[in-house]
Parts: C-alpha cells; sequence; structure tokens
C-alpha cells in the first residue's frame, strides 16, 4: 500500500501561504519535497520560525487558519491526504499516524490514569475488547520501560516524572501501530539522561513497527545519532539533504555549516561562518539565505538556486557549495 | 586570598503540603567562587540548582548553613535587594521575559537598576549607549518593546540589565535553554567577552554540558541536592570519577555520528524525589558499584587531585574502567576541520 517506489510519506512540492491583510502572503512552505520510507527515521533540522510546524500541520491537512495549502500534493501511503474530507482524515490521522509533541502533561487527560488512556486509543482504532484493550497498554507501559507497570498503569499524569509522561505519550502515539510518526521538538525539555532514553525507546519501537519518522528538531546533535537521513530546512525551503553519514562528514551548504559551527567552541572559526552584517536585507528573487551567506556573491541575490545532487543521496540548494576537495 | 563568594554546608527543606515530611531540595552543599571565575552547577532537573542559586541570592531563606560574600554573612536582610549589596550581585533568568517588562521599552529596562543606585540621568543614558554596544545591541533596539524582539536579542537584553552595574557576581539560571543553538552561541561568546573585561565571577546553572566544558573554571555536579563531584572543566570532562557524572556526561549528544555514547556506568531507573532519601549515599538506589556500606554511610568529599574532589567510596573502581574519552576535545578538533574550509 506504500506509494509507487517504497515511500511511505512523499510530500511534493508543497507550497504553504499565510494571507495577511495589506501585506504580501508570507509563503512559510515554498516547494518542499520529502520522502520517507517505512522504518526510516528522517530529521528536519531548522531554526525557529524555518517551517517545520507548518510542514508537519500540512502532512496532517491541519493547516492553522488563515493559512492555505497552495499548491502541492501529500502521498500518505499512495492516498492524497490533502484530497481528504475532514471525516476520512480524522480516522486516517487517529489510527494510521501519531504525532509527538512537547510538554507531555498538556497533551495527558489530567483527570484519567494512564493506562486507561492508552487503553481508550486501543479500544476505540483497534476495535478490540476493553480487555484486550487494557492488556495492550499494559504492554505498552511496559514496551517503553515505565518502571512497575502494574502499578503505574493506575497511576494520573501528575504523579510521574516528566521523563515517564513522555514515554506515556510515545506509548499512546504508537499503540495503534501506526505508519507514520511525526515528533515536533518532542524531546527538547527532557534532561540529557532522560532524553537519551526517550529516544532510543523511539528509535526501537520505530524500527519494529516499521513506521516512517519524521522527526523535527532545532538540535542537529540529536539526528546525528538518531536518523538514518537528515533535512536542512531554511526560511520553508529544504536546502540539504543526505544520510546522516554523508551530511556529517562534509555538509555542503553554508547554512548547515554555520548550524554546525554552533556547537564549535572556537568563536574564530564561528566568526567566519557567520555575517555579522545583514547587509541585503530581505532576499528577493536570489538564494533566501543570501543575506546571511558569507560565501554570496552577486550571483546569489539574482537568481534561486535549486535543489541539484552533490554526491548520491546528497542533494544541497546553493550556488556555491563548500564542495568535498575544499 | 579568600574567596568572593563562600558557601558551606546549605541546606534547604521545604515542607511538603499537608504531610510532616519535608522535600530535601539541597543537602549540605559546599562551595566557592573566586574573583573572576566561573563555577557551573550542573545536574538534572529537580536536583536543586535552582534553590541554591535563590537561597545566595537572598530570595529564599536557607534552613542552615553559611553564605559568605566579601567576607561579610548573607541573609538577615543582607541580600540581593539590600542596599549595602545593591548592584554588586545580579541574576539572569531562563526566560527573557522574566527579567523584561513587556510594557517598558528596552532602554528604560537597561537603565532601571542605575536609577535604584542613584545614578544622575546622563550618567545613565551614556552607560545604557555603552553596555547596549558590549552587548551588540543595533541602537534601535533601545527604543523597543521586549514583544517586538527575538528570543536572542531578548536574552542580550536581560543580560544587559544585569551586568549594567558591574556586578561582582551574576547568578545566570539556565541563560540559554529557551534558544536555538545558533542564538546560544552568541549569548557563550557575549558572556565570556564581558568577564574577560570586566572581570565578572559566574555562577552558571544550566543542563547544557557542551557550554559548561568550554566556559567554566570549575563544575560542580549535583545529584538530589548533593554536589557528588567537583573539578576543572577539563579534568571532569577528561575524566568522570562519580558514576553519576559518568552516566550524565555520556548522555550528551555531540552533532557527529562518530561520537557514540560511551557508557561504561549504567544508571538504573529515574532519579527519585528528594522526599525521605535514605541514609547513605543519594545514588545508591541506581549505582551499579552501591554496596551495603553505600547504602548505610553517606560518602563525604575526598581530593583525587587538586581542586578535584568525589562523593563516592568506589571511585577507584570508576577509575579503573576503560578510559572513557572526552568526545567534547573530539569534537573540537573535527568540527575544527569541517569549518577551517570554504568560508568566505
Ligand atoms: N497561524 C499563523 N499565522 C501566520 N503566520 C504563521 C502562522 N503559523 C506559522 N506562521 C509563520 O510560518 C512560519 C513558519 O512557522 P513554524 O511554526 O512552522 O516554524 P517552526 O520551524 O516550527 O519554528 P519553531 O522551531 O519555533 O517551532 C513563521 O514565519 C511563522 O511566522
Ligand atoms: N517552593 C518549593 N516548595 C516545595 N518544593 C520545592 C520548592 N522549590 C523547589 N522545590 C523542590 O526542590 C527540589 C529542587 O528544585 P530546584 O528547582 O532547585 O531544581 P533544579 O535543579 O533547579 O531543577 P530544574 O533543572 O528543573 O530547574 C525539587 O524536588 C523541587 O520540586
Ligand atoms: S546560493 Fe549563494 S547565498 Fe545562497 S547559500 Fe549558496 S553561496 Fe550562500
Ligand atoms: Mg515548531
Ligand atoms: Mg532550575
Amino acid at each position: 500500500m506504500s506509494g509507487s517506489d517504497g515511500a511511505m510519506l512523499d510530500v511534493s512540492n508543497l507550497w504553504v501561504g499565510f494571507p495577511s491583510y495589506g501585506e504580501q502572503t508570507h509563503h512559510a512552505l515554498k516547494g518542499v519535497d520529502l520522502r520517507i520510507a517505512p522504518g526510516e527515521m528522517i530529521g528536519l533540522v531548522g531554526e525557529s520560525g524555518s517551517g517545520k510546524t507548518t510542514l508537519a500541520r500540512a502532512i496532517m491537512g491541519l493547516v492553522p487558519p488563515p493559512g492555505v495549502v497552495e499548491k502541492g500534493r501529500v502521498l500518505f501511503a499512495g492516498r492524497d491526504l490533502t484530497a481528504l474530507g475532514d471525516e476520512a482524515r480524522r480516522a486516517v490521522l487517529g489510527r494510521e499516524l501519531a504525532m509527538v509533541i512537547p510538554n507531555p502533561r498538556a497533551e495527558l487527560n489530567p483527570v484519567l490514569p494512564v493506562g486507561r488512556q492508552i487503553s481508550n486509543v486501543a479500544f476505540y482504532h483497534l476495535g478490540v475488547s476493553r480487555k484486550e484493550a487494557d492488556r495492550i497498554a499494559l504492554d505498552m507501559l511496559r514496551a517503553v520501560r515505565i518502571p512497575d507497570p502494574e502499578r503505574r498503569f493506575a497511576a494520573y499524569p501528575h504523579e510521574l516524572s516528566g521523563g515517564m509522561a513522555q514515554r506515556v505519550v510515545i506509548a499512546i502515539a504508537l499503540v495503534c501501530w501506526p505508519r507514520l510518526v511525526i515528533s515536533d521538538d518532542a524531546t527538547s525539555g527532557l534532561d540529557v539522561t532522560v532524553q537519551s532514553q526517550v529516544l532510543d525507546l523511539l528509535q526501537t519501537m520505530v524500527r519494529e513497527k516499521q513506521a516512517a519518522t519524521l522527526f523535527i528538531t532545532r538540535d542537529i546533535a540529536i539526528t546525528a545519532h538518531f536518523c538514518a537521513r537528515i533535512a536542512i530546512i531554511y526560511a520553508g525551503e529544504i536546502v540539504e539533504v543526505a544520510d546522516t553519514r554523508s551530511f556529517f562528514t562534509r555538509p555542503h551548504h553554508p547554512y548547515s555549516i554555520m548550524l554546525l559551527a554552533a556547537f564549535s567552541h572556537n568563536p574564530a572559526l564561528r566568526a567566519r561562518w557567520t555575517r555579522t552584517e545583514a547587509a541585503g536585507g530581505v532576499a528577493t528573487g536570489g538564494c533566501a539565505f543570501a543575506p546571511r551567506c558569507v560565501r554570496r556573491q552577486p550571483r546569489c541575490t539574482q537568481e534561486a538556486p535549486v535543489l541539484r545532487q552533490m554526491a548520491a543521496g546528497h542533494d544541497v540548494r546553493c550556488h556555491f557549495p563548500v564542495d568535498a576537495a575544499a | 586570598m579568600s574567596a568572593m563568594l563562600d558557601v558551606q554546608n546549605l541546606v534547604k527543606l521545604f515542607p511538603l503540603a499537608g504531610t510532616r515530611k519535608v522535600v530535601q531540595a539541597v543537602n549540605g552543599v559546599s562551595f566557592t567562587i573566586n574573583r573572576g571565575e566561573t563555577l557551573s552547577l550542573v545536574g538534572e532537573s529537580g536536583s536543586g540548582k535552582t534553590t541554591v542559586g535563590r537561597c545566595i541570592l537572598g530570595l529564599i531563606d536557607a534552613t542552615s548553613g553559611d553564605i559568605i560574600f566579601d567576607g561579610q554573612p548573607m541573609g538577615r536582610g543582607r541580600d540581593i535587594r539590600s542596599k549595602a549589596l545593591r548592584g554588586r550581585v545580579q541574576l539572569v533568568f531562563q526566560e527573557p521575559a522574566e527579567s523584561l517588562d513587556p510594557r517598558i521599552r528596552i532602554g528604560a529596562t537597561l537603565a532601571e537598576p542605575l536609577r535604584f543606585l542613584g545614578v544622575n540621568r546622563a550618567d545613565r543614558d551614556k552607560r545604557v549607549r555603552e553596555v547596549a554596544e558590549h552587548l551588540g545591541l543595533p541602537a534601535r533596539v533601545l527604543d523597543q518593546y521586549p514583544a517586538e524582539l527575538s528570543a536572542g536579542l531578548q536574552q542580550r537584553a536581560g543580560i544587559g540589565r544585569a551586568v549594567i552595574t558591574r556586578p561582582e557576581l551574576v547568578i545566570l539560571d539556565e541563560p540559554t535553554s529557551a534558544l536555538d543553538p545558533t542564538a546560544r552561541a552568541e549569548i557563550v561568546d557575549l558572556l565570556i567577552r564581558l568577564q574577560a573585561e570586566f572581570g565578572t565571577a559566574y555562577l552558571l546553572i544550566t543542563h547544557d554540558l557542551s557550554t559548561v566544558r568550554f566556559v567554566s573554571h570549575r563544575v560542580a555536579v549535583l545529584y538530589l541536592g548533593s554536589i557528588v563531584e567537583e573539578a576543572p572543566a577539563e579534568a571532569l570532562f577528561a575524566r568522570p570519577l562519580h558514576p553519576y557524572s559518568v552516566g550524565l556526561l555520556s548522555s550528551v549528544l555531540l552533532p557527529d555520528p562518530a561520537l557514540t555514547r560511551t557508557s561504561a556506568v549504567r544508571l538504573e531507573g529515574e532519579i527519585p524525589s528528594p522526599i525521605d532519601l535514605p541514609p547513605g549515599c543519594a545514588l545508591a538506589g541506581r549505582c551499579p558499584f552501591a554496596d551495603a556500606r553505600c547504602r548505610a554511610e553517606r560518602p563525604v568529599p575526598v581530593a583525587v587531585a587538586p581542586q578535584h574532589f568525589v562523593s563516592c567510596f568506589h571511585h577507584d573502581k570508576v577509575a579503573a574502567l576503560d578510559d572513557t574519552t572526552d568526545n567534547f576535545a573530539r569534537f573540537q578538533e573535527d568540527s575544527a576541520r569541517l569549518l577551517s574550509v570554504g568560508a568566505g
């Protein structure tokens, strides 16, 4: 049931705009292409406002008003999600597509025991008996390694630590064997120790259930260890997409390198990749990154670069990418 | 020379509402900070970092212990708000919004601490312009409201407000955790620059261990209200000797798939809540090395090297483990190679 060449999710040329009175429409996504295979976890990295959440919402057909999908297609297991009606989409969303977001406490119902919350999802979406749903829920609590799961089944969210609550949210997301998982900044509030545990778990479960996963984060370090592929988004455009190894061996796009530079504690090197005077203002017509780019040349402000291949499976949107020899 | 700040045996208990139990938030913490030095306090959520900071500032009263700032005890009317100390000790919050009033322009917010000190209008304006320049705040920002600024610029303004009085000590409570990595790096550079220029000492409270490695002189690792290890930053990251420090440092992810997490020590389960703590070592319930003595007796800090203290009966077993490589240093070298080519 997946796409013709095995992609579970196939986003092509997706445009999303937010119209505003008296001003030009703000295009939050400008022709995004993205494919994810079953069992694959792809990391989507970009700074605040780059369009990550908008992409997640557009995939689910839930762009908030006044935003509109202006162009493009989202194929999920061969079906066009943007063309589905509300009801059909809800049925798909609950069962086959799961979203994990931060702040697990806000996600969970404060007056319902956590085991029951997992069980309810199984009961409504899997069509099993109450008893069977409870059994599945208990298995899930075990799978996400909640200590003492029998007792924790009856616990209320406020009785759990943040890390445990986040694991319950993952259990809820994965209990119906979704085929697509979207995690939007879901681990950023956790301690490093808990974060590693939660990510290990997400990775294992995603592999086991062969779910395609879009892992959204502002922290490029996470993707190095948990994602098979990585896509860098800047101002609504994917500027670099590659296998994780290939990316970290030689990032080509100046923005990708700037992101990596933020983790270096060598201020001199970092300064070389940061354009302090954002001269040139907002890019029109040319490369969106040009105002901040240290490699900018006249061509960059005149002509928009397209995504092109640098190596097998490694695409870059830049007129003057840093190449392997450099 | 005696330390500028000397904290001895600090204890803070919070009564647990509706019971006779107490939350043992801080359990006998001792450390010093010298002039111009950065001490980082690291540890997971709930370990007591913020509580330590608030006790030092006198925003809450310690249950027991001594806090000496510049030779004189803090508390009993001598706190961050009292006349004698005004402007000498300052605080920067995690959420820039907490240090900035949404209805007041940035320029006025920066000037406010000077107004309390009785600095006249002309001198205030001059200092505000100087500080803005130091902070890399564009002049127009002084006339703007917080909501009009990015999170990174807001935090810059928060830091500006804290340093405008040229304080001797600034307590930074998670100053970068609300920021993008790029903005975070800029704030870290700024803090280092300000310290070099004014000789300010920092107590840096943070989760962000990769920053800690490169900005601190010394690091104290807090677990359930106790300092389990304290050492110069480089020594700690190269060779942590407390099982908890090893577990904590090996969880940090660096942006390089080759630098995998080495976890010679696996900590079981999660941090318990600091209520009814058992008598022995706070880590005993999760530690792979724990024995009967660990469960009965509380380990005290032992000096294993100059300035390096560990509170663990079995630190020699940790030391005997296969070497833990300093991934942070390796990442510095590797990233330098990636970054040194191709810039414009
Ligand atoms: N409801 C909305 N109305 C108008 N503009 C919006 C709306 N939602 C998003 N945008 C705009 O779309 C762009 C992308 O926002 P989005 O929330 O997708 O970013 P993001 O990458 O998820 O950022 P963050 O890391 O902060 O979550 C931003 O410029 C934002 O201002
Ligand atoms: N006013 C209070 N009343 C009761 N308990 C408190 C109070 N303030 C803090 N605590 C408890 O004291 C312990 C230490 O809290 P503290 O905020 O100092 O931790 P922290 O290390 O700063 O954590 P974080 O990284 O989450 O900010 C926690 O268990 C907390 O719940
Ligand atoms: S196209 Fe030009 S401006 Fe854009 S990233 Fe490449 S070098 Fe920089
Ligand atoms: Mg978002
Ligand atoms: Mg805190």
